[in-house]
């Protein structure tokens, strides 16, 4: 009897080893393509390593250069301005259409096929995007120039991306064109998870389509925005392509270095110069910051959630 | 539960055959080996029968295949040309751009690949790539190459070397710069086309303003196609001299030239490397001003189709000069057009150099001694040099006996002008030791204060304060005099 227990607890421990090898591929790419970069990353940006010849431990030395550098700080804050003004046109464009589909009285029919268009920029590649906003904003040829000035909306063309004041917006207001289609999706499925009871009652008790928004559609979307708002931060501060192409100058970001981003200041350092050592201390040191946003968004956006 | 342990079984079965696999493939290049010793391929006994220098280390892969990553795609015309005369040697060429050029061989000799066998660079990535130690030394045996020296032109000779004066790279070409200028124009304005008397109107920077001033008021016409032509005689002494930034005055003489040639509408505004500035080349190109061609690239002079719409009905100009190194004779050689046969080469307000591949071979390859036949045929025989200045209707080699050669030579494109005896005298006066790996980056930064002045964004002072803070971050272990 014991044995026959001892041999049942042999085989089921034998059937939940082969469960390990299931897993084991996947793990073994993952530890050689994940675990293993971010890990030599860290052991990297202690150190002075110019991709040649062996890295030397200089301590804390590249995090301080990263955090005294107003180059660093440029950039970052570049990034934030292009972050910052995105998400609230790709959110707000997202909600506004969250709710023209969602409202019970306007009753929208094609929901999939809209939602289809919407998300098509989404699946355009940076390249192709940023090549056809480049021809369509060209200051001399481009059609949006044209357009405005044969309608007598301004005299002059606009220098869309050579002017410093203009051109990090005209990103931000790139990206919002390009994901706004995915916000849009996860909030739509976040509204039709709400029970179409609570619209209907508070309907009956004669709240009216802002009140009904803003004391049951909000509130009851929050998980949502928090996952939404996190994602995009994170997307958002580790922003690459779309700058990269279409500024001047790759990675300064010219003009004036308006565009430069932290990942274009990081790719910089890690590609151009070689400081690779100092790269892997950038790339830590947004991780950190992101990290901090993230947690800060989290408590404010999700700190009554039970 | 029969599936699933077939699934699992499957699974670990193609693991373990990939780990059998990757062991094996060492195991078969163990044998290879092997077999090399005892029987040598035919492009090592090629390798030997044309050195007689050959030993065991050669072509150890044993698939006779020499490897060259190469950031210029002349090399895939070199290795064309050996592999005829080689027919039992394969090659396989990889051009890799040059922005990308040193990141992958960094990953590739980082991670301990015998591929390539020839690797490149150009001089100011040598110094870095020589420090990591990715160059053969070819100073020792079987190599011998200083016994090469006084073969190449001193300056070439002297870029290949490391800090420790071991050879590691040689280059096939000579880079010296200079200005291409245009005889009728100089003869019409000038009442000479010498060169000698022409180079005398660039002897230094105020005369060249002087003489850019007297250009545009001959008639329609601008000395220099863009303010970038001066770019190779910008500078007299290296950036960074015992870990501190050096400014030297002709830094800012260059730059109060640059934005004095800009804001007097001196030059043609045709942006180096854009479409009008190869059409001026040829003939009358619309004329720009620094408001038209305000922040450069508004303009799209990228497309010749739409340049030439935007710019139909412009007065025109014709462009006198340009400052270029020598492979520039390959550059006018296609753009020239009509005005060929009316060119002329004189010399710059002091002696500059740009470019130059050079050569060598990977320190982990296992083909060194076909490397090495190859660095050899390419940059030290002159029947290569002969074939290469015809195949390349003018390229300058390093080779001096080569150049002693051609060096009566006329080149019809400039008149019959003895380009490669100009060249040689050029090249006698190059000062390598300003070149610095800081070079490119700090560079950079200045030309961006340059334009930050020209364009009127900055005030002088501003911008160089902007290019120390630049500097500062780029490379904070340098000292930085702010003056």
């Amino acid at each position: 009897m014991a044995n026959t227990q001892v041999a049942k607890r042999t085989k089921k421990r034998n059937k939940d080893n082969i469960a390990y090898l299931f897993v084991l591929p996947f793990v073994i790419v993952f530890l050689i393509f994940s675990v293993y970069p971010v890990l030599r990353t860290l052991y990297l940006s202690f150190t002075s390593y110019r991709g040649f010849g062996d890295p030397v431990w200089i301590w804390l030395d590249n995090y301080k250069r990263a955090l005294t550098d107003k180059f660093f700080w440029r950039a970052f804050w570049n990034t934030c301005k292009i972050w910052g003004v995105n998400i609230i046109v790709q959110l707000g464009l997202a909600f506004l259409l969250t709710i023209i589909f969602s409202d019970i009285k306007y009753k929208m029919r094609g929901l999939p096929i809209f939602r289809a268009i919407y998300y098509l920029p989404n699946l355009i590649a940076a390249t192709s995007v940023a090549f056809l906003f480049k021809t369509l904003l060209d200051w001399r040829f481009g059609s949006v120039n044209q357009i405005l000035v044969s309608a007598g909306i301004t005299s002059t063309p606009i220098n869309w991306m050579g002017d410093a004041s203009i051109a990090p917006y005209v990103i931000s207001i790139i990206g919002a064109w390009m994901w706004f289609g995915n916000s849009f999706i996860v909030l739509m499925a976040g509204v039709q998870g709400i029970p179409t009871d609570y619209f209907e009652a508070a309907a009956i008790d004669g709240a009216g389509r802002w009140t009904r928004f803003f004391k049951i559609t909000l509130p009851l979307l929050k998980p949502i925005l928090l996952y939404t708002f996190i994602t995009s931060l994170i997307g958002g501060l580790q922003l690459f392509d779309l700058p990269y192409l279409m500024a001047e100058g790759g990675t300064l970001g010219n003009p004036s270095g308006c565009m430069q981003t932290a990942v274009m200041y990081l790719f910089r350092f890690g590609f151009e110069t070689g400081q690779v050592g100092f790269a892997s201390a950038i790339a830590y040191t947004l991780f950190i910051i992101i990290l901090i946003l993230s947690v800060i968004q989290f408590k404010w956006l999700g700190g009554k959630e039970d | 539960m029969k599936l699933k342990k077939v699934v699992s079984a499957l699974l670990v079965g193609t693991m373990l055959l990939s780990c059998v696999a990757c062991g094996n493939n060492s195991s078969n290049n163990a044998d290879k080996k092997d077999e090399n010793n005892d029987s040598k391929t035919p492009s090592t006994e090629s390798a030997d029968n044309n050195e007689g220098d050959g030993d065991d280390s050669a072509d150890a892969t044993g698939d006779g295949k020499l490897v060259i990553w190469t950031l210029a795609e002349d090399l895939g015309q070199f290795a064309d040309h050996y592999m005829e005369s080689h027919p039992d040697v394969e090659i396989e060429t990889r051009v890799i751009q040059p922005a990308d050029y040193v990141t992958t061989i960094q990953t590739a000799l980082n991670g301990g690949a015998t591929e390539p066998d020839v690797i490149v660079g150009e001089p100011q990535m040598l110094e870095d790539m020589f420090d990591a130690g990715y160059f053969e030394d070819l100073d020792q045996a079987p190599y011998n190459a200083q016994d090469y020296a006084d073969q190449i032109v001193d300056y070439v000779w002297e870029v290949g070397q490391d800090a420790d004066g071991h050879q590691r790279a040689i280059s096939y070409q000579i880079t010296p710069a200079g200005f291409y200028y245009r005889r009728d124009i100089a003869e019409t304005v000038f009442g000479t086309s010498d060169p000698e008397e022409v180079g005398k109107l660039f002897k230094d920077y105020a005369t060249i303003l002087d003489t850019a001033q007297k250009v545009k008021a001959a008639g329609p016409y601008r000395l220099f196609a863009s303010d970038s032509e001066l770019g190779f005689f910008s500078g007299q002494a290296p950036w960074v001299v015992d870990n501190t930034l050096n400014v030297d005055q002709v830094r800012y003489d260059y730059m109060d030239l640059v934005v004095e040639l800009y804001q007097q509408d001196l030059t043609a505004y045709a942006a180096q490397w854009a479409t009008p500035w190869y059409q001026a080349m040829s003939g009358p190109v619309p004329l720009l001003t620094a408001e038209t061609q305000w922040g450069n690239d508004d303009l799209n002079v990228w497309d010749a189709t739409q340049f030439a719409s935007a710019t139909e009905g412009m007065d025109t100009v014709e462009v006198m000069a340009y400052g270029l190194p020598a492979w520039g004779v390959l550059t006018l050689r296609d753009n020239v057009g009509d005005t060929s046969g009316k060119w002329g080469v004189c010399s710059g307000p002091a002696p500059g150099f740009s470019g130059g591949t050079y050569i060598g071979i990977s320190s982990l390859s296992e083909r060194k001694d076909t490397a090495w036949d190859f660095v050899k045929f390419c940059t030290l025989d002159e029947e290569t040099a002969d074939w290469w200045i015809v195949q390349s209707e003018g390229d300058t080699v390093s080779l001096k006996s080569a150049l002693e050669k051609h060096a009566d030579d006329g080149n019809e494109t400039y008149g019959g002008q003895k380009l490669y005896e100009f060249w040689m005298n050029a090249a006698e006066d190059i000062d390598y030791s300003i070149v610095t790996r800081y070079d490119k980056a700090i560079g950079d930064a200045w030309g961006n204060a340059i334009s930050s002045v020209k364009n009127g964004e900055k005030t002088k002072e501003d911008a160089i304060n902007a290019f120390y803070d630049e500097v500062a971050s780029v490379y904070p272990e340098l000292t930085i005099n702010r003056e």
